[in-house]
């Protein structure tokens, strides 16, 4: 061992190695003189029960999720490969052509179809089987985003769309059929030309009462249908989304289920469909373009939940507010956005995992002459770097576990706060995600270059998810004019604030102490406190801006948008409180002990970090420039006390190591001359 | 706390034979199948930390006396225990016992077990975790404890679910016998020698005076065979396990074993779903969780989880299935456990949850797994 041998030999040693020329016989490398790997796992005991955070974490259906993890190791198909003795990695192989990436996916979902994965996933109904699929489809995410998005769009998005826009004889016909592959959906909503503005679309249909038929139309270039998951190779079927047009009527934006391949993958007549090509990620898709030139489809195959059409051609609507009727359109998109912004936390997870654990075993620089190199987590400006990034993943995983109940429960009447906190979250939880990849990349030097190690590919894959299912900065000013709504009606009516977390508007002014001590940092009635303040006061802000432009002669929407800047703020400030408090109900449901204690660690770590990051706080003055100070001083004091648990911390993500990266465990083997010859 | 019970003194139930860079280790309670007593485990540990230590030592040969590698541990004298109201000194043996299988799993020098006859249980945790493992046309593989009311423990949760596809959840549910090609096959051994030639391969090793893992292997190469898998070898239905026992839930799994039933007039369906049907519902579901999440985890923490299921089982609160199975197939032999609950069905997710959870016993803790140092880059990967 290194420590043994007296400093200038092993100098010398390392320099002979350096200096003579090693023939083709040399004996294999010894690890002597050189760096050995020293796993953590011996070195950092845990000091909590990370079996039981796992189960915090996880949330629900831990046993259904490991059998899937099983599942996907025992399957030559998941591409397991050995890096270093007795380690076996799975994952994709994005060495791979995107034609083969895509047969692939198509293959792993063949093997999970056989295995039972998806039963119930479109007809099983409650809450318990939809946790289940939700679980389930983390877990695909965690091997490969491009699999889960395959899923979701074929799932989620046709067969959601089945489900909420159809009726029952649209559920019988398809729903069964969705669940075994028997047909292969895509969801036809977004154009070349239009994305987030889906009223905007140009997709025409028109209804020949003479035959019975829809009529569906691409009128221009502009109207074809881009980024469609599943349409370039392998869907049989489409939800289309569009303009209903009866007698020069325009009624706005209608789906209909139109085939577009036949049962041996023939494109159908009159349907056009090309490729949207290379990715810089997600390349195991198959996004095309689809162009529909007066294709006839049956009466039946609108999906008329929400409005119908008579065989004599007359329009038929429960709805008739076409504002309301579009929102029951978007409906299904919510489901998206609470998968998006619950996958990217299990991505950070993994980023956060390997560099974390690369950093419990990696060297840099002595700080003494002769002495042991330094661990790259023992340098405190790398714990800065990860551990505050491992406290936000930790307060976004109760935020995404609160959002999935949420969703799961849904009644008519929580639709708005739906939609309010998924969006929030889609948008913050993603952003997150990509950060803490670019961070955990840095974090991991040259190797976070490489596929194999995960972090720098995850980047390429999970980036689309600040764009699809709604445009981040489009979603967060919806939450700002949400919250205007309701500040508003409040004000107007004089009602008190109910629903969105909001009540605390009700209540007097919190009021921040001048001068913060460390335990008034760590309380968590100081980080409610401030939390609320910024978010009413910043409400307040916006309304005021808003009203002020509104008074100058701008119109309510020119008046919205001018007022940007706070509502970025504002969307924010929610967004922060919300995770907040789903993160203090998390910890308020344990028992004490040392779980307890290290979760109010990492809380305190969530509160400062934001504190620390977000200017508003001085920007509008919550924290005086000495107390930002104090915060700052708390936040390097805090990344030491959960240094310790750091290991532990990352365990507890319950990622098993074939889901990680070699650069996870012992890197030193994995790059040895021996597992080249293998 | 009482030391556990034993029919005979125990001094000689080990036997050691110094040569000059080997230690051979023989099991020596014959007719008791060589199954693991409290002093056996508790020398077996002793000696394989001794031999950690001393340098002469450079390799471990591990066999038993008679017709039996080890039929396992000695539950009897752990159900005497449990039914004199004393479940903690059960509880000790079986602490003791993983405390052996870890330190064997993750040893930094070759141990050697000569499988030569019965390795069931407690035999299979002394051997299979070791770097060798020698199967003959003698050996009889099997994890038989789901029968007895137990689960498949001594870090089984750690290597069976590594053998390929679900072969694993096959035999820790079904408990069904391996002879020594099929463990070869299925990697359990990683040699097969013939019975005649294992007196010259014991000389060979102790020749040696080698830790290197590639000579000691290319010694036992010397000696080695290639066998052949019987004709109705379950190891030729490997893809037909994989598709019934990669099932969810056990209760999947004997459904859709029953609707081929219908349909087939197969052995193999209608001994597979005898023996799903004969083993106790509580054990085949903490045994599919405990051989799942095992597959996940590394060697440690599989015998930490294993060592809260089997205090919980030691215990009673939550079951008594294992006094059951030992009363109907060790010791009354009928052969006829009633099992509680009965059914699978009965047998709920938070019932099974709660093996895997800590004793609410104020003087219990988690199994404490020693330090360990020096190990070898196989071990490593195990952690």
């Amino acid at each position: 061992m290194a420590s043994s041998l007296d400093r200038l030999a092993f100098r010398t040693k390392i320099l002979t190695n350096h200096l003579l020329p090693t023939s083709q016989t040399a004996p294999p490398l010894l690890p002597s003189p050189c760096l050995n790997y020293t796993p953590p796992d011996l070195s950092d005991p845990s000091q909590f029960d990370t079996r039981h955070m796992r189960a915090l974490l996880d949330g629900h259906n831990l046993a259904d999720r490991d059998w899937l993890f099983g599942l996907i190791t025992q399957s030559k198909l998941f591409c397991p490969r050995e890096r270093g003795v007795g380690r076996v990695f799975v994952g994709p192989d994005y060495n791979q052509s995107m034609e083969q990436q895509r047969e692939m996916t198509m293959r792993r979902i063949e093997y999970l179809l056989e295995r039972g994965v998806f039963e119930g996933w479109v007809t099983g109904k409650g809450p318990e089987a939809e946790l289940r699929k939700l679980a389930l489809l983390e877990v695909v995410g965690m091997f490969d985003h491009g699999l889960s998005i395959k899923l979701g769009v074929h799932f989620f998005l046709w067969g959601g769309a089945i489900q909420f826009f159809g009726t029952k004889h649209h559920h019988e016909k398809w729903l069964r059929d969705t669940e075994n592959y028997v047909v292969k959906g895509c969801f036809a909503m977004t154009e070349l030309g239009h994305g987030s503005n889906v009223r905007g679309i140009e997709t025409v249909t028109t209804y020949d009462s003479s035959t019975g038929e829809f009529v569906i139309n691409t009128p221009c270039e502009s109207a074809q249908k881009y980024w469609i998951g599943g349409a370039a190779n392998h869907a049989t079927h489409t939800v289309v989304f569009s303009q209903l047009n009866i007698d020069g009527n325009n009624h706005g934006v209608h789906a209909f289920i139109a085939q577009i391949r036949d049962a041996n993958g023939n494109i159908c007549p009159n349907i056009r469909i090309a490729d949207c090509g290379h990715k810089i990620g997600l390349n195991g898709v198959d996004n095309g373009r689809i162009w529909f030139d007066n294709v006839r489809i049956p009466r039946d195959n609108l999906l008329n939940s929400v409005a119908d059409v008579s065989p004599d051609g007359q329009y038929l609507s429960a709805i008739k507010n076409p504002d309301q009727r579009f929102a029951a359109f978007m409906a299904p998109l919510t489901s998206g956005r609470v998968t998006i912004a619950v996958s990217a936390i299990y991505s950070s997870k993994i980023g956060l995992a390997i560099a974390i654990r690369y950093s419990l075993s990696r060297r840099a620089f002595s700080v003494t002459p002769n002495g042991p190199e330094v661990l790259l987590l023992d340098y405190p400006s790398h714990q800065r770097r990860l551990l505050p990034l491992l406290a936000k993943t930790y307060a976004m995983s109760f935020a995404a576990n609160y959002l999935k109940t949420l969703f799961v429960t849904r009644t008519p009447e929580s639709n708005k706060t739906i939609h309010v906190v998924s969006s929030a979250f889609k948008a913050t939880l993603t952003w997150h995600n990509m950060r803490t990849l670019q961070e955990c990349r840095e974090a991991c030097g040259g190797q976070g270059l490489k596929t194999e190690n995960r972090v720098g590919n995850l980047k390429g894959e999970f980036d689309v998810q600040s764009t699809f299912e709604g445009d981040n900065n489009v979603l967060m000013q919806q939450v700002s004019k949400a919250l205007l709504a309701e500040y508003i009606a409040a004000k107007k009516r004089n009602r008190a604030f109910k629903g969105l977390g909001l009540e605390h508007m009700n209540k007097s002014c919190p009021v921040i102490p001048s001068q913060l001590t460390s335990s008034t940092l760590r309380s968590i009635e100081f980080q409610t406190d401030i939390f609320c303040l910024r978010e009413r006061d910043l409400l307040s802000r916006f309304a005021a801006e808003v009203s002020a432009h509104e008074a100058q002669g701008q119109s309510k929407e020119y008046a919205f948008i001018l007022s940007y800047q706070l509502a970025e703020d504002l969307g924010k400030a929610f967004s922060d409180r919300a995770i907040f408090q789903t993160f203090i109900e998390a910890e308020a449901a344990l028992s004490s002990g040392p779980l307890k204690d290290i979760l109010g660690l990492v809380r305190i770590m969530y509160a400062l970090i934001s504190l620390e990051e977000d200017s508003s706080f001085l920007r509008y003055g919550y924290l005086s420039p000495d107390n930002a100070a104090a915060v700052r001083k708390e936040v390097a004091k805090l990344c030491s006390e959960l240094r310790p648990h750091a290991l532990a911390l990352v365990s507890s993500f319950g990622i098993p190591a074939a889901f990680l990266s070699p650069i996870a465990y012992n890197w030193i083997e994995a790059n040895s001359w021996s597992s080249v010859q293998h | 706390m009482e030391p556990i019970n034993s029919s005979d003194g125990g001094a000689d139930q080990v036997l050691v034979e110094e040569h000059s860079h080997v230690k051979k280790v023989v099991l020596n309670r014959p007719k008791q199948l060589n199954a693991l007593s409290f002093q056996m485990v508790n020398r077996l540990l002793e000696l394989v930390l001794a031999c950690e230590g001393d340098c002469s030592v450079k390799l471990i040969i591990l066999k038993g006396e008679g017709r039996a590698f080890s039929a396992g541990g000695d539950v009897a004298a752990v159900v005497r225990d449990i039914s004199e109201g004393n479940w903690k000194a059960g509880a000790k043996y079986f602490r003791i016992e993983y405390i052996m299988n870890y330190v064997m799993a993750t040893y930094n020098k070759p141990q050697v077990s000569i499988l030569n006859g019965i390795v069931m249980g407690g035999g299979a945790g002394a051997s299979i975790h070791g770097r060798f493992r020698v199967a003959t046309e003698k050996s009889v593989f099997a994890m038989p404890e789901t029968a007895l009311g137990l689960f498949p423990d001594v870090g089984a949760s750690y290597f069976l679910p590594r053998l390929p596809g679900f072969f694993g959840e096959y035999l820790s549910l079904t408990g069904t016998r391996l002879d020594g090609a099929e463990m070869l096959a299925c990697g359990l051994a990683t040699h097969f020698v013939p019975e005649a030639r294992l007196s010259l391969l014991e000389e060979a090793l102790c020749n040696a005076n080698s830790s290197d893992p590639d000579i000691i292997s290319a010694i036992i190469d010397e000696f080695s065979q290639q066998p052949r898998l019987k004709e109705k070898s379950v190891y030729h239905l490997l893809d037909i396990i994989n598709n019934y026992f990669s099932r969810r839930t056990v209760e999947e799994i004997i459904l859709a074993l029953e609707r081929e039933a219908v349909n087939t007039n197969d052995s193999w369906i209608s001994s597979t779903i005898k023996s799903l049907k004969a083993a106790s519902p509580t054990s085949l579901k903490i045994t599919l969780r405990s051989i799942r999440e095992g597959r996940l985890q590394g060697v440690g923490q599989c015998l930490i989880s294993e060592y809260r299921m089997v205090c919980h089982v030691v215990q009673g609160k939550l079951s008594k299935d294992f006094m059951e199975g030992c009363r109907a197939i060790l010791l009354d032999k009928d052969k006829n456990p009633k099992w509680i609950p009965s059914k699978l069905e009965l047998v709920s997710d938070e019932m099974v949850d709660q093996y895997f959870s800590k004793l609410d016993d104020e003087d219990w803790e988690d199994l404490k797994l020693p330090t360990r140092s020096n190990l070898p880059l196989h071990v490593i990967a195990k952690l």
